[in-house]
């Protein structure tokens, strides 16, 4: 009888807690949203596309009444301008969000402030920053080969990158140049993990077989086009580009390797109620869920984006390659693909 | 020289000659040197230090080490070479033709030729560079499809330096053509009434006359094309890459700015050797237009504009310009205009035919982003190209019609920043801005601060190139008449040279309104001009709502060319 007393106070308490936890969280929350209307908008900097970031903006603005200002550009860009205007002490920013490698860079110059969103606890801890600066990697980008549904059988594509060096497909593989697109470079290094030994004939061999092009954009395009029929770009394009009916596919590669994503707040934002209430919402499971049913790879268990065997596939997250390292990289292979 | 003549004052009880050209040019001479000096020496500062921007360095000649200690650098100078001059040399054959038969002759249908002409400059080189890769790409080109497969021949190949050359000089012929036509609008005809009476041809008139009276023209179209394409990044990126060509600005682009994070130093030290290149042309330039009055030919005598009767050639000369339209103009806006009729670019087949729509345009209409931006644009455009043509009328009028000491100085500041690719500028004016005391940073006066500071070069040739044509007897006929300086330039001068200002300004609005390299770098959300929304549409992958956008600019910028136009003919006539 006593014990069971002592359950029912602890339970009590418990319930109590998760009450009073709540309530102050429900606090927290309306004060934060009566302080970022207050501020009117927020600014954004980030490389992801436009129409996937106006899903969030749309639901940000329609919930909260706080505009969104969105600064789109390619991740070095982002980069370049979020370290000038920091190191110039004139931030415009109050939010930043990119891949992982450069947001490293931008997290070492010191712009990034803490900030740890309620939505974070339910990421996997690995996925957590130990300094409470960048956000958990709340989606991914998965690199694979595409092919052009028109040219290409699902049959008659490559099931593999070494059957990429077939000699029938020399001349007909479009990828990004690595000794100019990051990602690229990155994906590049981090195949020793898929291909083991056969990494460095692999990287030498597949120079002389592809057309480059700056970015995984302008890859997917050739290949919608019928200029290649495969290329190296991002699964997601499959759905971007297939909702308008372009004859897209992708080789499931068994591993498929993805780079992270993240978001940060300024470290002096100009709205940094607004800031954290943007991150609160992109990250939480009603931000994840738009971003997934924009084409997104995101870190909710049992959610994925529209895109056939999304849900099968095997997905190994690529290692950051620091300065040296990238630069070690391009001076290794990049004379493969620099014709000089 | 009219205002060149030199007043006698007392100043502090000491006769003084004073030149009453030196206070006006001391005045423009500072407005240049701030809007030219300041981003370059950020450049040039950075050029020599170890930290970026905002982090105290140490000087170092690391970057010019890796710069220039690699012989590749050297080879590359020499394709960027041999890729400009070749551009530079076929818009200038393109463009001179063109004018000619729409300015001096009395073909059918040059009226709309003219307008037609304007219609490319106004696309930013990434969408003309688009539109020829899907023309002339081995594979999937349209005309490789069309015909070049039906004659039996092996295709074109765009992804080669000949493409390249052929691209650029494409996209490089609507400016020589304004220059061109404005010199030739303001040519006195009597010299090849005179030697048609003399008993040459038509053609020889136009070799031995017109030819040598519109040289400065030239040699202006030529100097400004060959600078653009040696420093141009568009066209290069859309085709060298592919071909696996590699030119000077694909290497600072590679080595520079596409590091993580982007390496300006190394970018700006680079764009020192593009700076050295431009001022040598400048220098060169100089000398040849030194001897203004050979090319003086609006004169006191009257000035008759009077088109060239070509006879049965007329119909000739129209299906000459008509080929050269179709490869600058209609060629590639039709894939334009085809690529925002489809839901995404594929090779047309009747199939594709049947999806034609119009959601790129609906989106357009729809959204307000695209309607901010047309606005913002527009006024960038208006505004700056005034501001920007009365400077330069300025600075022209000084370094061609006075004596005042150190009127070439003015005409090197302007040069200065052109002379660097549009990203290196951008750069050093994001650098120098961004710390300015006064916030210009983050609103719409650093763009028209950084287009003015850009392009002033172009609309200082045009009114150079005119000015040298204008006779001094017209200002010593004024001046003796007791007309001041200021009034002399404002009811002489100015008047006469309305088709330059005129040909300058039309030059100016339509780069100001697609201009996307330098505004990337310093617009804002709240402050974002069609040309970065345009880059967005391309980044983002939509060819579809972007070629719709260029269908749209040009249409805008037809619309200003027109009113410009109207409004100038308006002024004339009053």
């Amino acid at each position: 009888m006593r014990a069971g007393r002592i359950v029912s106070a602890v339970s009590a308490c418990l319930l109590g807690g998760v009450l009073v936890s709540w309530g102050s969280d429900a606090l927290a929350q309306a004060d934060l949203v009566g302080a970022a209307r207050r501020e009117g908008r927020v600014v954004v900097y980030g490389s992801l596309e436009t129409d996937v970031f106006e899903v969030i903006q749309k639901i940000f603005e329609g919930r909260y009444g706080v505009r969104v200002e969105y600064w789109r550009a390619a991740s070095n860009r982002v980069t370049d301008r979020v370290l000038t205007e920091a190191r110039a002490g004139r931030p415009q920013f109050d939010v930043v969000l990119t891949n992982r490698s450069p947001m490293l860079i931008m997290k070492r110059a010191g712009v990034f402030g803490k900030y740890t969103a309620p939505s974070y606890e339910a990421f996997p801890v690995a996925t957590h920053d130990p300094d409470g600066i960048l956000s958990p990697s709340y989606r991914v980008v998965v690199v694979s080969i595409l092919f052009n549904t028109r040219l290409l059988r699902p049959d008659d594509a490559p099931k593999s990158l070494a059957e990429l060096l077939d000699s029938r497909w020399k001349g007909k593989v479009v990828m990004p140049d690595p000794t100019q697109h990051t990602t690229t470079a990155v994906w590049l290094s981090n195949l020793q993990k898929v291909l083991g030994p056969q990494h460095r004939p692999f990287v030498e061999r597949i120079a002389g077989q592809v057309g480059l092009v700056e970015s995984f954009i302008p890859s997917a395009q050739k290949v919608i086009a019928g200029e290649f029929p495969l290329g190296i770009s991002y699964v997601k394009y499959v759905h971007v580009f297939g909702q308008d009916g372009a004859p897209l596919d992708y080789v499931r590669l068994n591993p498929v390797l993805a780079e992270a994503h993240h978001v940060a707040l300024g470290a002096r934002p100009d709205h940094p109620n607004a800031g954290k209430l943007f991150i609160d919402l992109l990250t939480s499971r009603l931000g994840l869920l738009a971003l997934a049913r924009a084409g997104e790879f995101v870190l909710v268990p049992g959610v994925y984006p529209p895109i056939r065997d999304a849900d099968k596939l095997r997905i190994v997250m690529m290692d950051d390659l620091d300065d040296a390292e990238l630069r070690k990289f391009r001076e290794e292979f990049g004379r493969y693909f620099l014709r000089r | 020289m009219a205002s060149g003549t030199a007043q006698v004052r007392r100043i502090a009880g000491l006769r003084v000659q004073v030149d009453p050209a030196l206070v006006p040019a001391l005045a423009t001479g500072a407005v240049l040197a701030f809007l030219a000096l300041y981003p370059t020496v950020m450049l040039f500062v950075g050029s020599f230090s170890d930290a970026p921007l905002g982090v105290a360095g140490r000087f170092t000649l690391a970057h010019y080490a890796a710069a220039y200690g690699d012989p590749h650098t050297y080879r590359l100078i020499g394709s960027s070479v041999v890729f400009a001059a070749g551009a530079s040399a076929l818009s200038l054959a393109l463009a001179g033709a063109l004018a000619w038969i729409t300015v001096r002759t009395n073909a059918p249908g040059r009226g709309l030729f003219e307008l037609v002409a304007l219609a490319p400059n106004v696309l930013p080189p990434l969408l003309i560079a688009t539109s020829w890769v899907l023309l002339l790409s081995p594979r999937i080109g349209l005309f490789n499809l069309a015909v070049v497969q039906r004659l039996g021949l092996p295709p074109l190949n765009v992804y080669s330096m000949p493409g390249m050359i052929f691209v650029e000089g494409l996209v490089l012929a609507p400016l020589a053509f304004l220059v061109i036509a404005g010199a030739l609008r303001s040519m006195d005809p009597s010299l090849e009434e005179s030697a048609r009476i003399a008993g040459s041809t038509s053609l020889q008139t136009a070799r031995r006359i017109t030819t040598p009276l519109v040289l400065p023209a030239l040699l202006a179209a030529g100097i400004l094309n060959f600078v653009r394409a040696i420093e141009s990044f568009d066209v290069p990126a859309i085709i060298a890459l592919p071909a696996r060509i590699e030119v000077l600005t694909t290497k600072i682009f590679r080595e520079a700015l596409a590091e993580y994070p982007p390496n300006h130093n190394l970018a700006a030290a680079y764009a020192m050797s593009l700076l050295a290149i431009t001022m040598a042309f400048v220098y060169v330039y100089r000398r040849l237009v030194g001897r203004t009055e050979r090319f003086a030919t609006i004169t006191g005598r009257g000035y008759r504009p009077q088109a060239i009767d070509l006879g049965g050639w007329r119909y000739a000369a129209s299906a000459v310009a008509l080929l050269i339209l179709g490869l600058i103009v209609l060629l590639p806006i039709g894939v334009l205009v085809l690529t925002s009729l489809l839901p995404f670019y594929e090779v047309p087949t009747r199939e594709t035919l049947q999806a034609l729509t119009g959601k790129h345009y609906v989106y357009l209409m729809e959204n307000d982003r695209v309607a901010r931006a047309l606005r913002l644009s527009v006024t960038l455009a208006t505004v700056g190209a005034t501001l920007a043509m009365l400077l330069s009328s300025v600075v022209a009028y000084l370094t061609v019609r006075t004596r005042v000491p150190g009127r070439g100085v003015l005409e090197v500041l302007a040069f200065v920043p052109w002379a660097f690719p549009g990203t290196a500028l951008a750069i050093g004016l994001l650098w120098g801005y961004v710390r300015f005391p006064v916030p210009l940073y983050a609103t719409i006066w650093i763009l028209l601060i950084a287009y003015i500071t850009r392009f002033l070069p172009y609309g200082l040739r045009t009114m150079t190139s005119t000015m040298v044509q204008v006779h001094g007897e017209l200002e010593e006929a004024s001046r003796i008449c007791g007309a001041g300086l200021a009034r002399t330039f404002r009811r002489i001068l100015l008047p006469l040279l309305r088709p330059g200002f005129a040909a300058g300004w039309v030059i100016l609005a339509t780069i100001f309104l697609r201009e996307f390299s330098t505004s990337l770098f310093l617009y804002t959300p709240r402050s974002e001009p069609v040309g970065p929304l345009l880059y967005h549409l391309w980044l983002d992958g939509h060819q579809g709502r972007m070629a719709a956008l260029g269908v749209v600019i040009s249409l805008t910028s037809l619309a200003m060319v027109v009113a410009a136009r109207r409004a100038m003919g308006r002024l004339q006539a009053g």
